[in-house]
């Protein structure tokens, strides 16, 4: 597969992102809980640009019926998995834009929570940031699953929606890792 | 004796944040949508005409096998006004609807007139109406004009007006396709340019010459036949 620019800026916003979360993850106090939220910001804003891009393809596709973004030939693609009509879409929403919104609420949440770590609204917003980015598990499970399974020619596997289904994994990991810290009095 | 202070916990800011965060996350998603239109503009899809046609993915019937049949791959992209490239007819049907019955007729004229120059695609649903059951062994019947008891609800398809149909059927028996084409009820028919775009919808009349109906349409859009 040729050398793919924008995957390999995505990948590196992924990598960025883990890192942040790893490397600081026990650091005690504020200057831990800074480190997961920058981390979770990162995994979003890797999340909307990888959402942007699929819907990139997406109209691309429907425009002239194939696409320069993206292969369209083997196992790892796009074209079969995002030019799919039965599949590509949620109820005619394509599913580029459900990640670009999805995506934007648990950005605003935590660029909320990085803005004033210590406002009344944290906690719930903390519970928020984990429900938002658990209810987002049943979506990537099933889209892999389509991915895997059902679309043309299956298997196939899109490598920008892989982007963004790991990015909402790694978000759910630091949200997760936040809300630990809220409960155990690590927060600040 | 001195009293010993508690150490008071970190309050939050006088101002709420919330608004500014939400008005920075609109401007992010802003963003990366303006450089998504950049990059590939948003393209319509509908039924409405200058729309690209919704597209689908079904098993189609052509008088063989049942087999996968997608609608763009009819679709030429490189078509430009006055080019070659056939036009391409969609017409939505029920077995079991009179009105349906009795255009069988009237598609065979058109097919027999028009099958150079423009693709019929006949796709079958079926309206939630009681007695309107139908099933893909009707379908190829009424296609082929074949005897089988239930078109029409309880005719024989053998006996429906017109020619036997040499073009392809579609199975959409489960209605996945009539939301996105906005189905109005049956028969319905859309003439789509080679490119896939919608040219005639009959539920835009305002847009046609007065009463003017699928052959008029055929004949002032493609023409030369």
């Amino acid at each position: 597969m040729a050398l793919d620019v924008p995957l390999m800026v995505f990948v590196a916003g992924l990598a960025v992102a883990t890192y942040t979360m790893t490397s600081l993850r026990s650091k005690e106090g504020e200057e831990g809980t800074r480190a997961m939220l920058d981390s979770g910001l990162a995994f979003s804003v890797v999340g909307l640009m990888s959402s942007g891009w699929t819907y990139a393809i997406h109209n691309s596709i429907l425009d002239s019926g194939e696409t320069t973004m993206c292969a369209s030939e083997g196992l790892v693609q796009c074209g079969s998995v995002i030019g799919d009509p039965r599949w590509n879409n949620l109820y005619g929403i394509p599913w580029g834009v459900t990640g670009l919104l999805s995506f934007s609420l648990l950005f605003f949440l935590f660029l909320s929570l990085r803005m004033d770590m210590h406002a009344k609204w944290a906690e719930s917003f903390t519970t928020y940031s984990f429900l938002a980015g658990l209810a987002g598990l049943p979506f990537v499970a099933f889209l892999v699953f389509v991915e895997l399974t059902q679309v043309d020619g299956a298997p196939h596997i899109c490598p920008f929606c892989t982007v963004a289904h790991l990015s909402l994994i790694g978000f759910l990991t630091a949200a997760h890792a936040l809300r630990g810290r809220k409960q155990s009095g690590m927060w600040a | 004796m001195a009293r010993r202070r508690r150490v008071a916990a970190p309050k939050g800011r006088d101002n709420d944040v919330r608004p500014m965060a939400a008005l920075a996350t609109f401007g992010v998603t802003s963003i990366i949508l303006m450089a998504v239109m950049l990059l590939a503009p948003v393209v319509k899809v509908g039924p409405s005409e200058g729309e690209l046609a919704p597209d689908f993915s079904a098993q189609a019937y052509s008088g063989g096998q049942w087999e996968d049949l997608r609608l763009s791959d009819l679709f030429n992209k490189s078509w430009a006004p006055g080019g070659d490239g056939n036009w391409i007819l969609v017409q939505y049907i029920d077995t079991d609807c009179p009105y349906c019955w009795s255009e069988g007729e009237l598609m065979s004229q058109l097919h027999s007139q028009w099958n150079q120059e423009v693709t019929f695609v006949t796709v079958v649903v079926e309206l939630g109406i009681p007695g309107h059951g139908s099933s893909r062994g009707e379908v190829e019947a009424f296609r082929d004009k074949t005897p089988y008891d239930g078109c029409k609800t309880d005719s024989n398809c053998a006996d429906r007006p017109g020619d036997p149909h040499s073009w392809t059927y579609i199975d959409d028996l489960n209605s996945r396709t009539s939301g996105d084409w906005e189905l109005p009820g049956t028969p319905f028919a859309a003439l789509l340019q080679p490119d896939g775009i919608v040219a005639w919808n009959p539920q835009q009349p305002g847009n046609h010459p007065d009463g003017e109906e699928m052959g008029g349409a055929l004949q002032r859009l493609v023409g030369g036949s």
